[in-house]
This record gives structure tokens, C-alpha cells and sequence, in this order.
């Protein structure tokens, strides 16, 4: 079945129109509420069709991921747009012309996927969402206090924005990858994407270290933070150093199958260095080796920051 | 069914993907094969440390387990092999870089060994395969990042060719964490043999349909690119079944 009939179909129906997922996705909303302890019993009690492990395949569309992939792209397109002063009414940040050069690449490189994602929900029939009102100052067009109030006028607040907004984009595209693993195209390109994402944040980071910040061209726990704890800002780098990965060794994941843990911490021989890391450095690589994805909606409460 | 929004793209895809699953589905059961040296004249070869002639994957998950876990060893073998004798105008920013690098890959190496156990190609070998780094210029700076820029972009293409071909949901997430460290990695190399390189039309596709998006190499593609650095053929085209 073509992707993009269904997405022609999906366009044209109401979305009340939904009944077989609203009320197990309402079901799960409660569960959620009651608390985890409720979960064991009901899903022995077959109260729901099939084990939770298996939602998240049902909670997101292919025009989920299409248009958070493509808002990826718009939001840093804007972003870099504003940097080098190709919009009205907002000044260039001051970069040198090496870093200007860069900017100039990858304001060009979101474009092209702006582009590309859009053709791809048109196509299909659906709708392109209205272009927000952008403030990546933070201050919501005045009404509140800034977050970053020198990022027009400093590029180390630009770089740090822009470090933010990359990782974040690789983050959730490496969480969206998952949701379209049916469709070989639209999979690829979100795969892609994220590659291109990737290798985005990776040169900001050195564009900033070159800059004389503490940080590394991939994402370590030895990073100087950029954000504060406990803001929406700080989701995006949450989870970042976990050092657990976890397989399984069946091929689907409603069977229920034993969790594998990879065992960094104990027997793998990874530890090569002359002399040794100490288990704390050698965890803070493994860290470093792993980018971690994370759910779409972090990515739309940070976008959210700097859109009013 | 007619398509009558796009070109039948998709509904071609499935149709020779189901085709091939069955056509592939006796010779995918088989296990790995690591064929003999290939004497005929020797009944009874006896093979000394890797005499190995062919090494074909499997079509299924192990066979692109194995074909990740080779392009691992061959970077966390590049990378030990810079780092045993650094080039001597390697600044200490470079050594450290590298170091960092070095441990990444070698951390997936091993993953991956963890991961494919009895089922890792060379399970039963008495040592592990040497690589071929001849072609590269490992004792300068610029050598070195050169060299390192064709093996990073060649892994990040690898694993975009990769993903969608595993059956394991939980195998796809993990490479796709580490394809996105590899993309870090290729950046990073690039900016240093060429400043602002980190994202030049040779990795990231240009212009048509596809503008914007990262590079893909399929298997067969990615088989014949490091076919120079291998001590045996290896033959990938099972791979492209899936």
C-alpha cells in the first residue's frame, strides 16, 4: 500500500473519524494516571490488545514523523536565516567569515530538507502546517523575560543555541526513524536526515571549541552544559550519558523475548588505553559512543521556547 | 492497484521484497560461510591463521551484524594503529581526538562481538583478521585525517544502507545510535583535513529529489570500497536481498 495514498486518506478524514486507536491511546492516558502498578494486572487481564511495549508504533503516523522532520528543518532554516541577516528587521550576528561560510552551508543543507519533507506531505495530500513567529531570543516577542538576550549580538550564545537546536533535531530524528521502519523511502530519508543532523551539531560543537568552550565534536558527559537543570531546554541533553544499551533477541517486539544488557560495565574488553581508564572513564566513552534518541514531544516543548 | 499520486515506487519495492524473501529464505538459513582456501589439489587443507578465501554474509540479521562488526574492526584498527605511533606534527588536541575515537570504535567492536557471539564470523578463527592500511600515509597529520575521512563517510553511508534492512527492532535502534556517532566522527575528520568540509557534496546528496539528505551506500556498494583493506573477498550480495 502506497504511503502517500494513505496519507491522501488520512487528509480527508475528520479526525474524530478514528475510532480503533482513540480509546486504547485513552486507555493507556489513564493507566498512566492510575500508575504503574494498575499496568501488570490489567494486560494479564487482557484489558488491552497488545503489550505496552508495542505503543509506540501505534501513537505516531507517517505524517507525525514527516511533519516533525520537516519542522526540524524549518526551525533551524529560520534559524540560520536570521543569523546571517537574510530576514527583515533582524540583524547578522557578527561571525567571522570562516564561520559565516559555515552557517551560510548549513542554512542551505535545511533548506534543501524543508523542501524535500514538504514535497513529500504534499504529495500526499495533506496540508503544510502555517509558519509560526520566530523568537529565539527566548522572550516571546517581548512579553517575557529573554532566555538568550545576546543572541543576535554575541556568536557564542548563537553557537550555544545552535548546538541545542542540532543535537535536539539528531536526538528526535533518531527517535522517529522507528515509527516508518514499514515504508523503506520515507525510513531512509528520515535516516538520512538524521546523518545530516549529526554532522551538523558535530561541527558546531567544534566551531565552539574552537571558540574556546569545553566541549567535544560528539556529545560526552565532559561537555561543559549549556543549558540549566530542571528548564525544557536541559530535556534535550537528558539521558545523553546513559551507558546501558539493551537488545533483544527475537525479531519482533511482540514476542515477549529476554532483555540482553550489553555488558560495558563488566566483561567486554574495551578498556585499552595505555595506561587504563578508570570504569568512570571508560563509561564516560561508552556514553560518548551511543547517541540516544528521545521522544518527539521534547523536541516540540524546546521549539516552542523560541516560536509565540 | 494504480498509483495515482506518485510513480509506484513503494508498490515495487514490496513486490520484489516479498519475491526475494521467499527466493532467499532456504539460502539465508544457512549459516555464515567461511569457504576453505580453495587448493583443489590439497584434499585435506589444513588452514593455517586466516586462510580464508571468501567470506560471504548471510541474508538475515547476523549478516549484517557481521557487516557492521567488520567496518567496526577496521576503524578501531586504523585508529589503534595512528594511535601506537602518532605522526609527529599530531598536536595534543589531535592525540586527543584520537584517543577519543580509537575508544569509541573499539567500544563498538566489541558491541558488536558481544552481540553476534558464536554466530560473529570469525568466532573460530585462531586470530583475529589484520587489515590492509597500506594505501593510507599514517605518518602525517594530513595522511592520517585523510585517511580517516574515507573510512568515516564510508561508515556513515554504510550504516544509512544498513538500517532498513534489519528484522530486529532492537538491533536497528542500537546501530542507528552508533551510525549517529559515526556521522559526529566524519564530520569531525572532515573539518580537519579541510576546514568547513564537514558537509561537502561528496557526503551530502546535492541537488535532485534526494537534495539535503545525507550519502547511502548499499552493501555491495560498501563490499567493493573496502575490498582493498580485507585479507579475503567478502561477498555481500545476500545483504541486498533483504
Amino acid at each position: 500500500m502506497d504511503f502517500l495514498n494513505l496519507l491522501a486518506r488520512l487528509a480527508d478524514l475528520d479526525t474524530t473519524a478514528l475510532p480503533a486507536a482513540a480509546p486504547r491511546r485513552a486507555a493507556l492516558g489513564r493507566l498512566g494516571q492510575a500508575g504503574t502498578a494498575l499496568l501488570p494486572a490489567l494486560l494479564f487481564a487482557g484489558a488491552l490488545p497488545q503489550p505496552a511495549a508495542a505503543a509506540p508504533q501505534d501513537t505516531r503516523t507517517r505524517l507525525d514523523v514527516l511533519l516533525l522532520a520537516r519542522q526540524i528543518s524549518v526551525f533551524e532554516n529560520e534559524f540560520y536565516s536570521q543569523a546571517l541577516g537574510l530576514v527583515a528587521g533582524v540583524a547578522a550576528v557578527p561571525l567571522s567569515a570562516t564561520e559565516k561560510t559555515a552557517v551560510q552551508t548549513l542554512q542551505q543543507q535545511e533548506a534543501l530538507r524543508v523542501a524535500l519533507f514538504s514535497k513529500l506531505i504534499t504529495d500526499g495530500g495533506a496540508t503544510l502546517p502555517t509558519a509560526p513567529r520566530y523568537d529565539f531570543t527566548g522572550s516571546k516577542n517581548g512579553t517575557k523575560a529573554a532566555l538568550y538576550p545576546d543572541l543576535q549580538t554575541s556568536p557564542d550564545t548563537f553557537l550555544r543555541v545552535a548546538q541545542l537546536l542540532e543535537d535536539a533535531g539528531g536526538r528526535a530524528l533518531l527517535g522517529q526513524a522507528e515509527y516508518v521502519r514499514n515504508d523503506g523511502y520515507l525510513f531512509e530519508a528520515v535516516v538520512r536526515a538524521q546523518s545530516v543532523e549529526a554532522r551538523h551539531a558535530s561541527h558546531i560543537r567544534t566551531m565552539r571549541r574552537q571558540r574556546g568552550a569545553t566541549v567535544k565534536s560528539w556529545v560526552s558527559p565532559a561537555d561543559a552544559a549549556i543549558t540549566t537543570a530542571g528548564t525544557v531546554a536541559a530535556k534535550v541533553y537528558e539521558g545523553e550519558s546513559n551507558t546501558v544499551q539493551v537488545y533483544t533477541t527475537t525479531a519482533t517486539a511482540t514476542v515477549a523475548a529476554a532483555t540482553v544488557s550489553v555488558p560495558f560495565s563488566s566483561t567486554l574488553p574495551i578498556n585499552v588505553g595505555t595506561p587504563p581508564l578508570t570504569p568512570a572513564g571508560i563509561l564516560e566513552k561508552v556514553a560518548e559512543a551511543f547517541d540516544e534518541p528521545f521522544d518527539a514531544i521534547v523536541y516540540t516543548n524546546l521549539a516552542d521556547l523560541f516560536t509565540y | 492497484m494504480s498509483d495515482s499520486v506518485v510513480p509506484s515506487f513503494l508498490g515495487r519495492t514490496l513486490r520484489r521484497r516479498s519475491f526475494l524473501r521467499v527466493a532467499g529464505a532456504t539460502a539465508a538459513s544457512s549459516a555464515l560461510v567461511l569457504a576453505g582456501c580453495g587448493k583443489d589439489d590439497n584434499p585435506n587443507p589444513t588452514p593455517g591463521p586466516n586462510a580464508v578465501a571468501t567470506l560471504t554474509l548471510t541474508g538475515d540479521d547476523n549478516g549484517l551484524l557481521n557487516f557492521a562488526y567488520l567496518l567496526e574492526q577496521i576503524e578501531a584498527a586504523f585508529y589503534q594503529k595512528v594511535v601506537t605511533a602518532f605522526p609527529a606534527d599530531f598536536t595534543a588536541a589531535d592525540k586527543a581526538a584520537f584517543i577519543d575515537l580509537r575508544d569509541h570504535e573499539v567500544i563498538h567492536r566489541e558491541f558488536f562481538k558481544s552481540v553476534l557471539a558464536a554466530n560473529a564470523y570469525d568466532a573460530a578463527l585462531p586470530v583475529p583478521f589484520e587489515f590492509n592500511f597500506t594505501a593510507y600515509t599514517l605518518t602525517t597529520r594530513a595522511g592520517v585525517y585523510a585517511a580517516a575521512r574515507t573510512l568515516e563517510d564510508l561508515g556513515v553511508a554504510a550504516y544509512n544502507g544498513l538500517l532498513r534492512r534489519f528484522s530486529n527492532l532492537t538491533y536497528l535502534r542500537l546501530l542507528a545510535k552508533i551510525g549517529s556517532v559515526e556521522a559526529r566522527h566524519a564530520a569531525f575528520v572532515r573539518d580537519q583535513a579541510e576546514p568547513n568540509s564537514f558537509a561537502g557534496p561528496e557526503v551530502i546528496v546535492a541537488s535532485g529529489s534526494l537534495a539535503g539528505l545525507s550519502v547511502l551506500k548499499t552493501p555491495t556498494e560498501v563490499a567493493a570500497l573496502i575490498a582493498p583493506l580485507l585479507p579475503v573477498v567478502l561477498v555481500a550480495d545476500n545483504l541486498m536481498l533483504l
